[in-house]
């Protein structure tokens, strides 16, 4: 999603912008993959700045040694040649036979810092080292070791821009191991999507009040007194305020309040009304109601969302939480 | 030292290893370094590990730039420049400790690293040696494991890791080494080199001071190899010709015709007679532009890339000094006469009379006294030798390594006074004596002597075998040599008996115990040298030739080289190519037997998801079959065991052998056809 850099002006940098082209149709012709196992064809090998150095430093050592004539000289050279070439094969080995597995993502909040979980195999006998891992562009690395004929998990951050079902990012992987004069890369291209939810509102106003509840069952309950009900087991999900303390303080066990009997009012999250203080724009007021089903949801209250025409029906728990902020993050 | 080594954060102990790495790097060019810049390096490394130990912030460039603005200060006072090879090697050697101060970015590392190889490699101007050679190699790979080391950015490797690694590369990166050093065209320097280059190498020297010979006694380091084509001459006839000094101002000898071209001076004159003597000469780098030979070498040795002459005193030069290890072949003729028969064909025998006005006194009154003894005083030449023999050797004259300091009178003082001292102290008192005696004489220096190898059959002159005697002008003769100090010490000369220099305890105590062991570490020591020297110093264009020609090269230039360097290149690149597609079909084994499982279990009816472990195929293989089936049970313990080969934790029991596996699994009885799905009963 980052991915997409802002193009450079042809006119004021013709070179960037035909690299920023290039890389472009270069990625788009990757195929999208969950796994990906690295080979010559997808591994990537270039000299570095510090091997463009050693190169330079390999001349003048061998200028000194033609120029004053030590064969010992020349021996050097060409041990620090010989020893350049083979770093040069392990670089390219290092990354050459991995196998990268994509965790499938969790869903991510807009513009909070995020993770991706890789899981790299090794099939080799010995370890390979120094491995980076990051989301293309990015330039946050992490960095690892693959233990021989075994496995690790990387977790890569990134942050996610815009609220949506988009395709995890364009990764790369890359290794300057053993002298970091060359740099062997990959780039790969998962085909998992991330659901990004909108970026909840940092200070939303208090929940909306609820509607009447509809039907005949609510004019049968009491006015509230402001006391619990009942109390009953704690069940999972149960959000803590729920607890009772006390209680749970002489038994072993956790108990709540009956919070169900309690609410005898509709809440009913809506596009529509979201309150003021905010423009017409659409990505505030989604904001909002992510922020609010979040807090509809900490306070254990039943709450249904409406985003046009699309309706969920009041509820509560996990599975409802989710299916609200996935209504939100696709609208 | 490990131990606190190992509790040390892992930046500390990279540092102080770097450090220490850079430390042995610079230790060997103590000796050639100014004294200042020794200091100033070891001061500034051991601020840095200081800093590294107690993780204090670097100093500011401030300081920095302060040091090495002194530091240049310092080396144009020394070197009077800052470019040429001591000046490089000074300066050089301060940035690398400069640079240790200022490792804030993976740049700087890498700089560091870099001047790292460069002092590596000047290390070599001074010594190409064995043990300089592995000394550096050591250097080479503590340079190698630290780069790895800073390239591994996980946890806290040990160092010992970093170190394989760098091994590794160093060993598999040798055959590159050895295919780049025997092919590599050895060109000739692409510009001048600065005169310095050649400095820092001891030898004869082309004057003679009395007292220089007597150091380089102390000196056992090896001058020249001879290997002798045939049977090797006596030993003591064994005398290699260097400079022939005649002119004396008192002080110091000097050759007459320094400075003629060899057209301008006389003949030679020289008649050899009886068979001659033929040997292989490799020389050491002595940055002198003469050649040693054995008297007498008519014929022009056969050096390449040089043009030897000869000089009418029988030496022979060649245009330029020899800064490298040379390997020359010449023949002698150890019965020769030379020089001026008559009187009257010798004009320029009066440069051998000559005596400096105002020294040696009482030598020139010793030479009337001769002269008033009724013998001698119409004697000839020889009776005048033989008296002067006599009294050296009846007059109580000592053979020393350490005859004391020498005043102005030199030739008086061993005359009379001190009556010792070692072979340049006799043989130039010897000539001023015989020049007092109206004899024509001169001094001649070289090696005398040599000691047999008996492990590769080579002949070793060392400096310690450095001589000097003289040559008289006998009538109808011609040049004769005379050697004053066989008389005065027999053994010099005749059994090659050295005066020792002290050595160090440990070869004292080495000697004490065994003498035949110790000198038999010697022989196999140079022997060792030799062949390095023979081999890797020598190894010149010429031997790049020779190996050309011994591949069939009609006649090889060092195009032909590049050209089989270039083919070598191309055919590596193949074969790399090659390796790369059997790479690409290779499978690994554990994985070739897992997929011929899938296969038999597919084949049965048994149906797989894509990548199921074996572990899961089992549980799949037990669901399908009935408890009873033997065979089955067989498989899926096999299945059971090709999962623990790959995953199960190592350690506690060992797993099988992959081999073991690959042979059950042929042996297995695996099922044809499987029974029906049991789950697809309806429901």
């Amino acid at each position: 999603m980052q991915a997409t850099h802002a193009q450079p002006n042809p006119l004021l940098h013709p070179v960037a912008h035909v690299r920023s082209r290039f890389q472009t149709w270069w990625q788009s012709r990757l195929p999208l993959r969950d796994s990906t196992t690295l080979t010559q064809r997808n591994v990537y090998i270039l000299p570095t700045g510090p091997g463009w150095m050693l190169a330079l430093t390999l001349g003048v050592l061998l200028v000194s040694s033609i120029n004053y004539q030590l064969n010992l000289g020349y021996v050097l050279t060409f041990l620090l040649t010989g020893s350049a070439m083979v770093g040069m094969h392990v670089c390219h080995g290092t990354l050459r036979g991995l196998t990268m597995n994509l965790v499938a993502p969790d869903a991510q909040f807009a513009g909070a810092s995020a993770t991706i979980n890789i899981n790299i195999v090794s099939e080799r006998r010995s370890v390979r080292h120094g491995i980076g891992l990051a989301v293309l562009g990015s330039g946050h690395w992490s960095w690892t070791d693959v233990p021989a004929l075994g496995s690790t998990k990387v977790q890569i951050a990134f942050q996610p821009e815009r609220r949506g079902l988009h395709p995890v990012p364009a990764l790369t992987a890359e290794t300057r191991f053993p002298l970091g004069t060359f740099r062997v890369w990959t780039i790969w291209r998962p085909a998992a999507k991330v659901l990004v939810y909108p970026a909840p509102e940092a200070h939303p106003p208090p929940l909306p009040p609820g509607e009447p509840r509809a039907g005949g069952a609510a004019s049968v309950q009491r006015q509230s007194t402001g006391e619990f009900d009942g109390v009953r087991a704690y069940r999972r999900g149960d959000p803590l305020k729920l607890v009772v303390w006390k209680k749970a303080a002489k038994a072993d066990e956790l108990v709540s309040r009956d919070a169900q009997q309690v609410q005898r009012f509709e809440l009913w999250l809506d596009l529509a009304h979201t309150g003021a203080g905010l423009s017409n724009a659409l990505e505030p007021k989604l904001s909002r109601l992510c922020a609010w089903v979040l807090l509809a949801e900490k306070q254990g209250l039943m709450y249904g969302l409406r985003l046009g025409g699309q309706e969920i029906a009041p509820g509560s728990g996990e599975a409802h939480k989710r299916a609200c902020l996935q209504a939100l993050a696709v609208h | 030292m490990l131990q606190p080594l190992s509790t040390l954060p892992r930046e500390a102990r990279d540092t102080l290893f770097l450090l220490a790495v850079i430390a042995w790097i610079i230790a060997p060019l103590v000796g050639e370094l100014p004294v200042w810049c020794s200091a100033m390096a070891a001061l500034l490394l051991l601020w840095r590990g200081v800093i590294a130990l107690r993780s204090a912030p670097l100093p500011s460039r401030w300081w920095l730039m302060g040091l090495l603005l002194l530091a240049i200060a310092a080396t144009l006072y020394t070197h009077r420049t800052l470019m040429g090879r001591d000046a490089g090697v000074t300066f050089i050697v301060v940035l690398l400790a400069l640079k240790t101060l200022e490792m804030r970015a993976r740049r700087d590392a890498f700089v560091i690293f870099f001047l790292g190889f460069f002092t590596l490699l000047s290390n070599f101007f001074f010594s190409q040696s064995l043990l300089t050679a592995a000394s550096m190699l050591v250097g080479l790979l503590g340079l190698l494991t630290a780069l790895v080391n800073s390239h591994m950015p996980v946890g806290r490797p040990p160092l010992l890791q970093a170190a394989k690694t760098a091994g590794w590369m160093a060993l598999l990166g040798a055959p590159i080494m050895a295919v780049l050093f025997v092919l590599f065209p050895r060109l000739a320097p692409l510009w001048g080199v600065p005169s310095d280059a050649m400095s820092g190498r001891s030898g004869l020297s082309a004057n003679m001071q009395v007292g220089t010979i007597a150091k380089l006694a102390l000196d056992s380091s090896i001058a020249m190899r001879i290997r002798f084509d045939g049977a090797a001459p006596e030993q003591r006839n064994m005398y290699f010709r260097g400079p022939v000094l005649s002119t004396f101002d008192g002080r110091e000898w000097r050759p007459l015709y320094m400075g003629f071209p060899p057209l301008v001076q006389t003949a030679t004159d020289l008649q050899v007679q009886g068979p001659p003597v033929k040997y292989q000469v490799t020389l050491e780098a002595n940055n002198r532009p003469w050649l040693l030979v054995l008297d007498a070498t008519p014929e022009r040795p056969d050096l390449k890339g040089y043009t030897p002459t000869m000089t009418p005193d029988l030496q022979w030069v060649v245009e330029r000094p020899m800064a490298d290890l040379v390997r020359y072949r010449a023949e002698s003729y150890p019965v020769f006469r030379h020089g001026p028969l008559r009187e009257a064909s010798a004009l320029t025998l009066v440069d051998y009379l000559r005596l400096p006005f105002g020294f040696n006194p009482r030598t020139a009154q010793l030479a009337l006294e001769m002269r008033r003894d009724p013998r001698l005083a119409r004697a000839d030449t020889s009776t005048l030798v033989n008296a002067v023999m006599e009294r050296l050797r009846t007059g109580g004259y000592q053979y020393t390594l350490e005859p004391g300091v020498y005043g102005s009178h030199t030739a008086d003082e061993f005359w009379f006074d001190r009556k010792e001292g070692f072979c340049e102290h006799i043989a130039s008192s010897f000539v001023l004596l015989m020049r007092a005696l109206n004899v024509p004489a001169r001094v001649v220096t070289g090696y005398q002597g040599g000691e047999l190898n008996g492990v590769d059959g080579f002949w070793t002159v060392r400096q310690s075998d450095a001589h000097a005697w003289a040559e008289v002008w006998v009538a109808g003769q011609g040049w004769v040599r005379v050697d004053p100090t066989s008389a005065v010490a027999p053994g010099r000369t005749g059994s090659l008996q050295r005066l020792e220099s002290p050595s160090s305890a440990f070869t004292q105590a080495l000697v004490t115990v065994s003498p035949a062991f110790a000198l038999n570490l010697r022989a196999l020591w140079e022997a060792t040298n030799n062949r390095w020297n023979q081999w890797v110093l020598n190894y010149s264009q010429a031997k790049q030739l020779d190996m050309l020609r011994n591949l069939g090269f009609e006649s090889p230039s060092w195009e032909d080289l590049s050209y089989v360097l270039i083919a070598i290149v191309v055919l590596a690149s193949l074969v790399g190519a090659a390796w790369a597609l059997w790479e690409r079909h290779r499978q690994d084994p554990w994985l070739r037997l897992y997929h011929r499982a899938t296969l038999r279990l597919q084949n049965a009816g048994l149906a797989l998801p894509p990548n199921t472990p074996p572990r899961q195929m089992a549980a799949l293989l037990k669901a399908r079959s009935p408890a009873t089936d033997a065979g089955l049970s067989s498989v899926h313990d096999w299945l059971l065991r090709l999962e623990a080969w790959r995953y199960a934790a190592h350690g506690k029991d060992k797993p099988p052998a992959l081999g073991l596996l690959q042979r059950e699994f042929r042996q297995l009885s695996w099922p044809k056809r499987l029974a029906p799905l049991a789950s697809a009963r309806p429901k």
